[in-house]
């Protein structure tokens, strides 16, 4: 465990502490960009620090530190590209300390799933808030670098691996990630998923969160491989709306997005209530 | 070895133990804050009680500080880990004034904390933080966290001990959910009128919630506060 | 988690001007998943009062029947309608039986007495009554609607300002609740009548 101390205890905080001669030189120099660019992470001074957050994130702790859970993503293929829908609820994203605070508590219903790494890949967000979006922020840095060295796009092959291992450096440590990263290169759509355990697949149809159950249920019901482009944005977005009424984590709204050759697009905000009373007031098809 | 009731054991050689440390260094010192974005706007409030268990430390210990004309962070949950955060905060824009001749705008003070929150994933700040504002078009802008840095802009939210009694009242009377009125935009006068009424009543529901409501009101001529007495009980 | 959210729900009641309101959310769960959305917790006692039952919802049926058969056979021994205030005592000894094995319910009473004053109390799930002047909330949302509650109630409405008050009381609270929801039932009693109402709600 010394060693995984040392290996991350080279903190921003030490090293301004022990540069303290240095501290006019770095203030003439310093910049936020390089300060902020690289991961590097304080590690509490004990033992076994992955202990040490445990106790502190479970659920049994005093003054508990509580990660937002609950979700339903969705991303498939089909004949256009790829659809990507997911809903918008955050639940007990807050701290539940020595208050009762609930953990039902809807702490947003407007949260941003969808992290648009740069136009033409897109990340979704389940799992820990933070991990997901800070994660895929620096998997954009490194996307970015990557188009400036090699003068061209990196395919979403390299860039969900270029995730994958970078979350799985700290596995074991509480990471929590479930995400699909999708994107258009030279070899047409792609589609993968990700997550904080090591997992990388590539796949046709995934959806991920508590919901997943349900948006798969109707998912695979509606889908075919020759949807058309409306139809099949509307099949992400009923997928996702099911899920919401089913499922007592997952609520809010729809966003719904488009990855197609030239980028993605984002095809709007759905308010899952409208979609009730509309779904509500339709004639039902037949389903075999 | 003998006993001198059930249970005892008592033996005539030195045992070893080892002794249990266990580092537990977070404490709740509740407190409620708020932030409501206008259309040229944006308030920050926050109570200024200290409470730890059932004890009032302190009744003004404001959670709150300006960090520029533009932008006012408010902070909640360990106060220690909350003072440390906003030294750090307060020390980068210093640096970042120094190195560009510029002062932070909102949006990047926003995206700074963010990382700086998840610098510490693995031991994290315990601080809910709010950060209130004008973006760069001068719009009211309010950008939340939870305590490993994910972040969102809102328009309005609350959070702290009273979280739970005061967001869906902000849903209500800020967002109008559940009214068939058309959304309207409310006037300065409105929204310190409604983040008052929050307070007095999450003061007499939440007991670490009270003494004094401190406000701080951000608009294009730079940060006013003012200060409300709540209930001391 | 706890077994009072294992199912989810929402009560609360609230004094009015000669007439008190009573309401409760549709949603029965298992935990994460919404199992039915008509599933209302306020039941009729007597022509003037409902009780709530907010909790583990087997309870909550088994606790209905059990309080509709007392308030019978009190109803048949004493020829005249039970009391609201007799009711919340029966209700509390009811749940002291089973001091160390609790029913998982926390009850709301909401009604007018026989002078037609209004009446409303809630207990714990061990029979502690709370006597309440304003209102009284219970369930998985009992912190969201406190915070509602405080804020949007006044003294001496009118029944159509209740209604519209403890509406949206309910419905804002139960709007930050993952548990409750999914509908609600609005109850208004007044000395000549009992208005029940369907709420169309977020069904999330």
């Amino acid at each position: 465990m010394d060693t995984l101390v040392s290996k991350y205890a080279n903190s921003a905080s030490s090293a301004s502490f022990d540069d303290a001669d240095n501290l006019g030189q770095n203030m003439a120099g310093w910049d936020a960009a390089s300060q902020f660019a690289l991961p590097a992470f304080d590690i509490p001074m004990v033992a076994n620090p992955v202990d040490f957050l445990r106790a502190h994130t479970d659920a049994s702790a005093e003054n508990r530190i509580r990660i937002q859970h609950g979700t339903t993503t969705l991303a498939f293929k089909f004949q256009g590209g790829i659809i990507v829908a997911v809903d918008s609820r955050a639940s007990g994203g807050s701290y539940i300390g020595t208050v009762s605070l609930s953990i039902s508590f809807t702490t947003s219903q407007t949260v941003k799933k969808v992290i648009e790494i740069n136009p033409y890949l897109l990340g979704t967000m389940a799992g820990g808030a933070a991990d997901c979006q800070y994660w895929e922020r620096e998997l954009g840095r490194r996307c970015r670098l990557y188009e400036l060295r090699n003068k061209e796009r990196i395919s979403v092959a390299a860039a969900s691996k270029i995730l994958s291992n970078m979350v799985y450096d700290y596995k074991g440590m509480g990471l929590s990630m479930g995400t699909m990263i999708t994107g258009w290169d030279k070899s047409g759509p792609q589609l993968f998923y990700v997550d904080s355990d090591g997992t990388r697949m590539r796949g046709e149809r995934f959806s991920v969160g508590s919901g997943s159950t349900f948006a798969y249920g109707v998912l695979d019901t509606g889908y075919d491989f020759n949807l058309s482009i409306p139809d099949a944005l509307e099949l992400g977005r009923r997928a996702i709306y099911h899920a919401t009424h089913r499922d007592a984590y997952s609520g809010g709204s729809v966003n719904v997005f488009h990855v197609k050759e030239t980028g993605w697009v984002f095809h709007g905000n759905f308010d899952v209530n409208d979609l009730h009373w509309e779904y509500q007031a339709q004639p039902k098809g037949p389903i075999v | 070895m003998f006993s001198t009731y059930p249970g005892q054991v008592v033996v005539d050689h030195p045992v070893k133990v080892p002794i249990e440390h266990r580092f537990d260094p977070y404490v709740d010192n509740g407190g409620t804050l708020l932030s409501i974005a206008g259309e040229d706007f944006c308030v920050v409030a926050a109570d200024t009680r200290l409470s730890e268990g059932y004890s009032i430390n302190s009744r003004y210990v404001p959670k709150s500080v300006k960090l520029s004309d533009k932008t006012v962070i408010s902070m909640g949950g360990c106060y220690a880990d909350c003072l440390t955060l906003t030294k750090k905060i307060q020390q980068s824009m210093e640096w970042y004034h120094h190195a560009h001749g510029k002062t932070m705008s909102t949006a990047a003070v926003a995206q700074m904390l963010s990382i700086m929150l998840y610098q510490k994933r693995f031991f994290p700040f315990y601080s809910w933080c709010i950060l209130g504002g004008l973006d760069e078009e001068g719009k009211g802008a309010v950008y939340t966290y939870d305590p490993v840095g994910s972040y969102e802009r809102e328009s309005c939210r609350c959070a702290g001990s009273a979280s739970s009694l005061i967001q869906p009242f902000l849903d209500n009377q800020i967002g109008f959910k559940n009214q068939a009125s058309q959304k309207k935009t409310l006037s300065l006068d409105q929204v310190l009128r409604i983040t008052k009424d929050s307070f007095t009543s999450a003061t007499e529901r939440d007991i670490y919630t009270g003494d004094y409501l401190e406000l701080f009101v951000i608009t294009s001529k730079g940060v006013e506060v003012q200060k409300m007495d709540l209930k001391k009980d | 988690m706890s077994i009072m959210e294992y199912n989810g729900g929402a009560v609360v009641a609230m004094v009015g001007k000669n007439c008190v309101a009573i309401a409760c959310d549709k949603r029965l769960g298992v935990q994460a998943m919404t199992i039915s959305t008509e599933f209302p917790k306020t039941f009729q006692a007597t022509p003037k009062t409902y009780i709530g039952l907010p909790g583990l919802a087997t309870d909550v049926q088994t606790l209905s029947e059990k309080f509709r058969f007392k308030v019978n056979m009190y109803k048949l021994k004493e020829e005249r309608e039970i009391e609201p205030r007799t009711l919340a005592h029966l209700v509390s000894s009811t749940l002291y039986e089973r001091r160390f094995g609790p029913w998982f319910v926390e009850p709301v009473i909401a009604g007018l007495d026989k002078e037609n004053r209004p009446f409303i109390c809630s207990t714990d799930l061990i029979g502690c009554i709370n006597f309440a002047k304003d209102f009284v909330v219970s369930g998985t949302t009992s912190n969201q609607l406190y915070g509602m509650c405080e804020s949007l109630w006044e003294p001496d409405l009118e029944p159509e300002d209740l209604f519209e008050t403890i509406s949206q009381s309910l419905m804002n609270a139960v709007d930050r609740d993952c548990l409750s929801g999914w509908g609600a039932q609005v109850t208004v009693i007044t000395p000549d009548q009992v208005i029940t109402r369907t709420l169309k709600s977020r069904q999330d």
